[in-house]
């Protein structure tokens, strides 16, 4: 009787292979082009990576429906980084050996994203990252790409808005890493550029959640203005803390604090908040309706900027692969990202600097006004 | 001269020492009872300051609740940890094993294990990121007495420290399960031998142990306004430091070092990067131990 059963088992699993041969028989013809997403999928950074995994998947599906790139389907290939760098690397060589794999998007971190880079770099495989900032990420290869404004641009914007509004001292605090040095030295240098001050320079360690000590040394100073370099977490401890301690000094901050999560943790006390940034989910402008839209019906929650520029690097990606044709490879795809000029996504026109691939944007100011974030005109 | 900017970093030192205070007094109690580091006091931290949340973001009830209901969590996570991560390890009896130092030092690592299981249900549970406290409920409000700036939540804790410091010392020295954790902590062998009930003993330590973290827990996550999975390893570690420079299983000694700590750190900050603040404190922990192996107030001291 077991045996009777095995046998039966055995011809049912025939059965159905030869089946789904047989479905996928037509799909032959159809050519899979590989991209790889390395991402933080678990550990701290996560939430992060599954906002990046929602907005790509979103993009690719939206991609294949449309019948841009006949005769060939394009799917994803995620990999969980976990914010390591070593992890980064050996996702990177296995991207490598993978011969599906056209293009690479990814990672979060200027740290891991760089160190994946040199593997990127020396096999010669495109990669995009929706969010490294760092100025020498791009400058490791000509393979690596971005989709985010970095400091040395987003820094000098803030600088004016601040100078414009008559802040003239101005202390910074920000994370201790290499985005948070980045943030400190374009900043510090375009203000006193304008001819402000910078009064101190305050760096903490990541994880630290008490800025009650911080705020009390930049008070002292009696700056005009001051503006933060960290993310959403750690700016909702510090503007709590900030009103706790009744330090009233007007605050701007990184696009980085751009995010629900900062509202919904700081409460009343992110009010008056002022941060650049190249995406709204708010915005009026229809390609960001559709995908906010899009977004909040699949995975019920508002899109932040990270989800946003995730989507946009995905697109770029795919608009590349498109313009290439079914044909594309490693090398036909870096052209073609690096010819990328006036790509029409949510965060803005994007055009990449064929020599420095660096891309330019819009930014955008925005304040925190009653709990919401408000595009400053 | 009166520096208030000087004397507001003393405030804030101030508060982050009785935040490590609150939880080295439960990490001590255990340690002097058992004389191993209960490495899940930090996540029984975590669960009542959870479990708080959870009450408070449901019900919405007054403070006093969510601290009876904290407790109530408290002394169940207590019982539950000493059940899965020690009470095996006590199962032989025989003289040999009671003063096996292996046997009592795998509670070391199977306090690790419980400790590391639930960080990680809580994770999968309620998700990796910060989740705020509904803010009504939230401790800080900010108080201003002349150029200083207090929080509602730095009144609370300081409180929470002063009625758990004191209540403790009545509970060691007055009553009778007093006497018997003390007993223990002197002499767990002697302890049997005279017809105490070592077990029942070991069990009411991690019960009163445990609702104290788990209160401290619930207060700290108020007077900051949210919770996260790893809330309790930094504060826990700080908590640890304290408790060894104050020669292990010191109440008092701990709790000294612990608002001493928080000051060094907070001192340390107006001179050097935040960063830097962190050396502060296990630069202290490194002097001490090189100038006074049992501690600042070890030693010849009573145990607990």
């Amino acid at each position: 009787m077991t045996l009777s059963k095995t046998i039966r088992g055995v011809l049912a699993g025939v059965a159905a292979g030869a089946a789904v041969s047989m479905a996928a028989l037509p799909a032959l013809a159809q050519k899979t082009i590989a991209l790889g997403y390395q991402a933080p999928l678990t550990g701290e950074m996560s939430q992060y990576g599954e906002v990046f995994r929602n907005s790509a998947t979103l993009a690719v599906e939206q991609f294949n429906k449309s019948g841009k790139l006949p005769g060939a389907t394009v799917v994803l290939k995620f990999e969980d980084s976990k914010n390591d760098a070593k992890e980064g690397v050996n996702i990177a060589k296995k991207f490598v050996d993978d011969p599906e794999i056209v293009g690479v998007l990814g990672d979060f971190s200027s740290t891991v994203s760089m160190a994946a880079a040199q593997v990127y770099a020396q096999a010669g495989l495109p990669q995009l990252s929706q969010t490294a900032s760092h100025p020498d990420y791009v400058k490791i290869s000509e393979w690596q790409f971005r989709n985010i404004t970095t400091q040395a641009y987003e820094g000098p914007f803030v600088a004016k808005w601040a100078l414009g509004e008559g802040k003239k001292k101005i202390a910074v605090i920000a994370i201790q890493n290499d985005w948070g040095q980045s943030v400190v030295s374009n900043f510090k240098d375009a203000v006193e550029k304008g001819g402000g001050q910078v009064t101190s320079v305050e760096f903490y360690n990541p994880g630290n959640r008490d800025f009650r000590t911080i705020l009390t040394k930049v008070a002292r100073e009696k700056p005009d203005a001051i503006y933060l370099g960290m993310f959403d977490e750690d700016g909702a401890s510090l503007l709590q803390q900030r009103r706790q301690l009744n330090v009233q000094i007007p605050t701007y901050a990184t696009s980085s604090l751009y995010s629900p999560k900062l509202i919904a943790l700081a409460g009343p006390s992110s009010d008056g908040l002022k941060l650049s940034t190249t995406f709204a989910a708010d915005s009026p402008e229809p390609v960001v309706k559709a995908y906010v839209d899009e977004y909040q019906s699949r995975y019920k929650a508002i899109p932040t900027m990270f989800a946003a520029q995730a989507y946009d690097a995905t697109n770029i990606m795919l608009a590349a692969i498109a313009k290439v044709g079914p044909t594309v490879d490693r090398k036909t795809l870096r052209d073609a990202l690096a010819q990328t000029a006036g790509f029409p996504g949510v965060t803005g026109e994007t055009t990449f600097d064929p020599q420095t691939r660096e891309p330019t944007k819009q930014l955008a100011r925005m304040e925190i006004k009653g709990g919401q974030f408000a595009l400053v005109k | 001269m009166f520096d208030a900017f000087f004397v507001q970093q003393l405030v804030n030192g101030f508060s982050v020492g009785l935040v490590y205070a609150l939880i080295a007094i439960g990490f001590t109690l255990i340690f002097g009872v058992l004389n191993v580091v209960n490495f899940a006091h930090g996540e029984v931290y975590m669960v009542g300051a959870y479990a708080g949340v959870v009450l408070i973001t449901a019900l919405a009830p007054p403070l006093v609740a969510v601290v009876l209901f904290v407790m109530a969590v408290g002394a169940v996570a207590g019982f539950g940890l000493e059940r899965l991560a020690f009470k095996p390890f006590r199962r032989f009896q025989d003289e040999a094993s009671l003063k096996s130092k292996a046997m009592r030092e795998a509670t070391l690592l199977s306090s690790l294990a419980v400790s590391i299981i639930v960080r990680e249900v809580v994770e999968k549970v309620f998700g990796g990121a910060m989740r705020p406290v509904p803010f009504e409920s939230q401790l800080t409000d900010p108080v201003q007495i002349g150029e200083l700036s207090f929080s509602t939540g730095q009144f609370v804790i300081f409180g929470a420290a002063v009625a758990m410091f004191a209540g403790l010392q009545f509970l060691l020295y007055r009553t009778r399960i007093g006497l018997s954790i003390r007993a223990v902590a002197n002499n767990p062998l002697g302890a049997k031998y005279v017809g105490i009930d070592t077990d029942r003993t070991i069990i009411a330590t991690f019960v009163v142990g445990s609702v104290m973290g788990a209160v401290a827990g619930i207060l700290v996550a108020l007077y900051y306004g949210s919770v996260f999975p790893t809330m309790g390893f930094a504060p826990g570690v700080k908590a640890f430091v304290a408790m060894v420079m104050g020669g292990l299983s010191s109440i008092p000694g701990a709790v000294i070092c612990a608002i001493f700590l928080g000051l060094a750190e907070a001192v340390a900050t107006e001179f050097l990067a935040q960063g830097w603040s962190e050396m502060i404190a296990y630069g202290f922990l490194l002097l001490t131990l090189i100038f006074f192996p049992t501690g600042l107030f070890g030693g010849a001291r009573d145990r607990v």
